[in-house]
């Protein structure tokens, strides 16, 4: 543990201990609901910052299935166990978790109803509920049809369905994947899929080929997929931008068959990654917009919508700031250290947040994408000159290298979230 | 002088609490994203808690210009000017191992 006396130190450099004094002494509380890597993060930090504070983190599953690297289990490059995360880390860390989920928010009384019949009240409140899909916007696509043309979108159950259909598939299958229109969470991440599936295919499948189809026309890291694509599945990999027809219009999930402004295609494994908005508990709780996503204002991520309220992670709009684990972790822990100065009077500092998302092509083949990002004119934007993808030219086995950054980078996210 | 330092930065694996961020100055609690305030076994990635503000300074000042190569730092280093690197190296000099 950090000692007073270092903790001191280290503050006395910054001339800051009056503030550190503070934080030690602030009392309050606050309810966090979602135990992803944002609202797990900032429970923790809250707990780590101000001690005193009353902490209760509301998630109904006791166990959280990372996303992140779970297109590793579609290419049995991993097992579904390594993306499973629990709570004892939060619930060490002084955080009460109320193991049930919460039904309503009232931002004016400033409490949250649980499904479990209790009610809590808050100084403050931190939304990180992730996403929900946008049923319906995609004519044919509804849960039921998820068993037939799994999301995977949400690790977990819908994860290992999508590898064992893939498992059961006949070589030569074709594999049918649809991407949205953004934004949606995971930017890189249908392209990663499609890239590990393909790794995977080429071992198990060598016949079959996987067809994309995007509801855009550019999408992130796009040079190093394609260039990588090239490398090290030519032929296998036909990705269809919204231009040529990659619109998917509708589905039918009996016959596994996607249809597009140009045609249709079907299937012998389909993964619909279906349209996204903020977790249902945001709209109900009035804090997101008509978008379906959440605004808030880019110091401590306050909605804009509902004071005392913050929003954060793939739930919230964070200007150009990428839904992304690393995002989540990084604004959990700004928003910990704005509440804290908040609950003692004091006004929050304007932040810097830096985002990295590792991508893998195959088991050694890893690329990046960076940004730091800072306030300006009322959202997060990006630092000019700063951030952008991996070198085009890979020199000196930068590919491996990245792909073992990719792997140190999820083993310390996920302790640094989760304890 | 920064070219000896990696395996002194990727040695130093000693046990750390949180991360204390209430008074970090701005940028240096995303840091920990990838640079761990635990010990993390396997991590290629270095800790940073501890280490001289100096070493940090120049490190970042090299990766920025690219006088010293790196995947991903280079991109993240030119979104700090002298004076926001001065004070998260400070800060991180002053966390414990």
């Amino acid at each position: 543990m950090t000692t007073r006396r270092t903790f001191l130190k280290g503050a006395a450099v910054l001339g800051l201990a009056p503030a550190i004094a503070s934080a030690q002494s602030t009392a309050g509380k606050v309810v966090v609901i979602g135990g992803g890597f944002a609202g797990a993060t900032a429970a923790r930090t809250l707990k780590a910052l101000a001690p005193r504070l009353d902490v209760t983190l509301v998630e109904p599953n006791p166990v959280y299935t990372s996303c992140p690297f779970s297109n590793s289990v579609l290419a049995n490059l991993r097992e579904i166990s390594q993306q499973e995360f629990r709570y004892d880390g939060v619930k060490r860390a002084g955080v009460t978790v109320a193991e049930t989920s919460a039904t309503a928010v009232d931002a004016t009384a400033r409490t949250v109803t649980l499904a479990d019949g209790n009610r809590l009240s808050y100084d403050r409140l931190v939304m990180s509920p992730g996403i929900d899909f946008n049923w319906g916007a995609l004519p044919g696509y509804d849960e039921a049809a998820a068993q037939k043309m799994p999301h995977a979108w949400k690790a977990g159950a819908q994860t290992v369905l999508l590898r064992n259909q893939l498992q059961a598939m006949d070589d030569g299958g074709l594999v049918v994947m649809s991407a949205p229109a953004n934004p949606y969470r995971c930017p890189p991440g249908p392209y990663e899929r499609a890239s590990l599936i393909a790794y995977w295919m080429k071992i198990w499948k060598p016949k079959s080929k996987l067809l994309l189809l995007d509801a855009k026309d550019a999408f992130s890291t796009q040079r190093l997929f394609q260039n990588g694509w090239a490398e090290l599945y030519p032929g296998a990999i036909e990705w269809v931008p919204l231009s040529k027809g990659g619109k998917v219009t509708s589905v039918d999930p009996a016959t596994l068959t996607f249809t597009t402004e140009f045609g249709s295609h079907k299937a012998a494994v389909a993964n619909v990654i279906p349209p996204q908005r903020a977790g249902a508990i945001a709209g109900q709780a009035g804090v997101a917009d008509r978008t379906g996503w959440c605004p808030v204002e880019p110091v401590a991520f306050e909605s804009t919508l509902r004071p005392g309220i913050h929003v954060l992670g793939d739930a919230a709009i964070m200007g150009g700031m990428p839904k992304s684990a690393f995002s989540a972790n990084a604004q959990a822990k700004v928003c910990a250290a704005a509440i804290v100065a908040l609950l003692a009077g004091v006004k929050p500092q304007d932040p810097i947040l830096i985002n990295t998302c590792y991508s893998l092509l195959a088991a050694d083949y890893g690329i990046s994408v960076a940004g730091v990002y800072r306030p300006d004119k009322g959202q997060l934007t990006d630092v000019p000159g700063a951030g952008g993808v991996s070198a085009l030219e890979a020199v000196g086995g930068l590919r491996g290298q990245e792909a073992l950054y990719a792997a140190s980078w999820f083993r310390t996210i996920t302790a640094e979230t989760f304890g | 002088m920064g070219r000896v330092l990696l395996p002194v930065l990727a040695s130093a694996l000693l046990l750390a609490g949180p991360a204390q961020a209430a008074d970090a100055p701005p940028g240096a609690s995303s840091c920990t994203g990838c640079h761990a305030t635990t010990k993390i076994a396997d991590s290629v990635i270095p800790r940073i808690a501890g280490r001289k503000a100096a070493d940090i300074v120049t490190f970042m000042r090299e990766y920025r210009s690219g006088a010293w190569p790196s995947s991903v730092m280079g991109r993240i280093a030119k979104g700090f000017d002298d004076q926001q690197t001065n004070a998260i190296a400070a800060w991180f000099a002053a966390q414990p191992e």
